[in-house]
């Protein structure tokens, strides 16, 4: 018997495949595209090569002081020489094992939160988010546990704004739940509270509530109170945040189809046993993606401090600018690398955000 | 019940008002108790308040704050710097935030009077004036008329200049930045003929140039912006001290006495020097402080011309001449009372 022998498949035509043909499809479909593709190539032609050249081949890469920035590119030497205070400002050098530990206790609990067996994580997890703000504290000042004292004034740099940008927002996440239960409520008083809370912090610009945490809130302390000018600005921070976070899980109560309150009501359920276990799961799940968005425009707006002279890394790039010996004009270099930095925070949240939605999203209808 | 845990919780915060309130009065007390000196300074200023790759504090400013912990603790270093920016400066003083500040504050009638602060002195003469290139011929700021010049947006230079050449019958067209690296790009860049600051200014400015030799100051001075260190109303000892700190920094530059040579001139120098360095005389006992305050500022801090050379002076980046700032021995302003 004689078995069926098929024709191999002839490989598509050129014009279809390859290189040339996606060129020809995408790039110079028609005469506008063409032309468009020659001005967008010239354009990179003419500016890449001197970046390049500036940032990489006739840049400066060895040395510790700004005379040892002698080519015409760019003085790397400047953002090595002050690395050190960009990440984590005048805090001492012996002590500084204290901020690593911290960032690496913050990496750990976000990945316990996602990776401990199901039926612990959520307890453990809520403990150690809302344990974490406090060891923060005590681990950074030192005189809790019996370390030397690290004064709020040495604290800065990058790590300054992530731990500021953290712990606002651990500290906001239970009040923004309550305010957002309290917008919802069918008792007058508390809506009402409620509402004017939500809408005074979403209604009003971040940098003045800054400046009303650091010029303002001093003059109605009692003479001679002093209350530390990083925790101000940290309540007002948690203020702020938990304004827009209220609005975010009220965005996700109403995403709860009624049922669920009305099954959960008929079961006989209390208000709070209702909203914990039925409701609350549900919120956030469907809120995790504006949860996180809203945590990296407030890592963002933490370089705002520098408007009231908190030497998170702005404000140390500032400071680092105006040092008599390093006055040659690196304010490039120093706003570059800025950039990169937080591009690369913010990129790296993203792309975590982006495994977390597909993770919760256990429900087949989106 | 009820009321009985209200009462006691309001004569509990009465007490800690009160109690904070008496202390607040006597700084003093207040710095010896926490063993440092809190001190607002600049967030960033050159030669005046700066910090250095490591973290170290240092500037003209900056060594008014190190004297008076000198005088006061008898550790230089035992100060807590607090940056300030131009806006907080005055709130965190009034509200006990800092002891002193010590951050390029002009010296004026309102501020003086109204904000229930007081100034101990002044540390630097400053004012606006101008710097050219050196090509472009010009000796004086009189030739400028017609010219383009740079400033700073919203500085109080710009209402100094527009003074200025309305006086002297000349016009002149600003070019106006935002920041004071843009300011210097556009003079340098050729955009205008001069640019304006304060004196001190100008010159961190020069050193950005990439060819600094090429520029000069002129020697008009157009605005009087005397600089010196402030603090609250209300505690005249603390004012005192402050006050006879940086006094005590001018008279040892006039009497000679250096960081070198206080322990010689402590032993065997003039009457003068004895007084002032404590081996003779009340001077620290009535400033309620140890005998040795002063040899302590000089000792570790150096006199103000030592501390002018070190910051600002010629052994600095920014290479300011003395001018006003000379003693008065030598036709400046710096004139201390006498140490008597």
């Amino acid at each position: 018997m004689r078995e069926f022998q098929p024709v191999p498949a002839r490989p598509a035509p050129v014009k279809t495949v390859g290189p040339v043909a996606w060129a020809r499809a995408n790039l110079f479909s028609s005469i506008p595209n063409s032309m468009m593709t020659l001005f967008v190539m010239a354009l990179f032609v003419y500016f890449i090569p001197p970046i390049v050249d500036w940032a990489f081949l006739s840049a400066n890469w060895t040395g510790t002081t700004e005379d040892a920035c002698v080519r015409d590119g760019a003085c790397w030497v400047f953002v090595k020489a002050w690395s050190y205070q960009f990440f984590y400002g005048t805090y001492p050098e012996e002590e500084v094992w204290r901020i690593n530990l911290m960032l690496g206790l913050l990496v750990l609990v976000i990945a316990a939160s996602f990776t401990l067996p199901k039926h612990i994580r959520l307890k453990a997890s809520v403990a150690a988010w809302l344990l974490l703000p406090l060891v923060g504290i005590a681990v950074l000042d030192g005189r809790l546990l019996g370390l030397n004292q690290v004064t709020t004034d040495l604290w800065g740099g990058f790590t300054l704004n992530v731990f500021m940008a953290a712990a606002s927002i651990i500290v906001a996440f239970p009040f923004s739940f309550l305010w957002a239960l309290g917008r919802r409520s069918e008792m007058p008083f508390i809506r009402s509270v409620s509402i004017i809370f939500i809408e005074f912090f979403r209604g009003v610009p971040v940098l003045s509530l800054f400046f009303m945490g650091s010029v303002m809130l001093p003059l109605f302390f009692a003479e001679g109170t002093n209350v530390d000018k990083l925790i101000r600005v940290w309540i007002v921070l948690i203020f702020f945040m938990s304004g827009y976070m209220a609005e975010v899980f009220r965005g996700g109560f109403q995403a709860v189809p009624s049922g669920q309150y009305e099954a959960a009501d008929s079961i006989g359920l209390s208000y709070w046993q209702k909203i914990l276990l039925i409701i609350l799961p549900q919120v956030i799940k469907v809120s995790m993606p504006n949860i996180l968005a809203t945590f990296v425009m407030l890592f963002k707006n933490t370089t705002f401090l520098l408007i009231i002279g908190i030497p998170e890394v702005v404000q140390t790039l500032q400071t680092a600018l105006s040092n008599s010996y390093w006055l040659g004009g690196h304010a490039l270099e120093g706003y570059l690398f800025v950039f990169l930095v937080f591009w690369s925070s913010c990129f790296s949240m993203s792309l975590l955000a982006r495994r977390i939605e597909r993770q919760m999203n256990t429900d087949k209808r989106g | 019940m009820h009321k009985k845990k209200i009462l006691a919780f309001t004569t509990l915060a009465a007490t800690l008002v009160t109690g904070a309130a008496s202390v607040q009065a006597a700084t003093l007390d207040d710095v010896k108790a926490r063993g440092t000196l809190s001190c607002g300074v600049s967030t960033g200023l050159a030669g005046f308040s700066e910090k250095d790759a490591n973290g170290n504090w240092s500037g003209l400013d900056v060594d008014v704050c190190r004297a008076v912990a000198a005088a006061v603790l008898g550790d230089a270093d035992a100060v807590q710097y607090k940056p300030l920016t131009a806006k907080e400066r005055f709130t965190a003083l009034v509200s006990g935030e800092i002891d002193m500040l010590s951050r390029n504050t002009t010296w004026t009638h309102t501020r003086d009077t109204s904000l229930g602060i007081n100034f101990a002195g002044t540390n630097y003469y400053d004012g606006a004036s101008f710097m050219v290139m050196k090509n472009l011929g010009v000796k004086s700021a009189t030739e400028l008329d017609g010219a383009n010049a740079c400033i700073q947006a919203g500085t109080s230079t710009e209402l100094a200049i527009a003074d200025y050449f309305r006086q002297h019958g000349m016009s002149y067209k600003a070019v106006t930045f935002d920041t004071s690296d843009q300011t210097r790009q556009g003079f340098e860049s050729g955009r205008c003929d001069f640019l304006t600051s304060d004196g001190s200014q100008l010159a961190a400015l020069r050193v950005g140039l990439s060819n600094p030799s090429d520029a000069m100051i002129l020697p008009e001075v157009i605005s009087k912006e005397p600089l010196g260190p402030v603090v609250r109303q209300g505690d005249d000892q603390w004012f005192n001290i402050v006050k006879w700190s940086l006094n005590a920094m001018i008279e040892a530059e006039e009497q000679g006495v250096t960081s070198a040579n206080a322990d010689d001139k402590r032993e065997n120098g003039n009457p003068a020097n004895k007084r002032l360095l404590g081996t003779e005389g009340e001077l620290g006992t009535n400033l309620g402080l140890n005998a040795d305050w002063a040899y302590n500022i000089v000792k570790q801090v150096g006199n103000y011309g030592e501390s002018f050379e070190r910051n600002v002076g010629m052994d600095s980046p920014l290479e300011l001449e003395r001018g006003l700032n000379a003693s008065w021995k030598d036709g400046g302003l710096m004139y201390a009372q006498p140490m008597r």
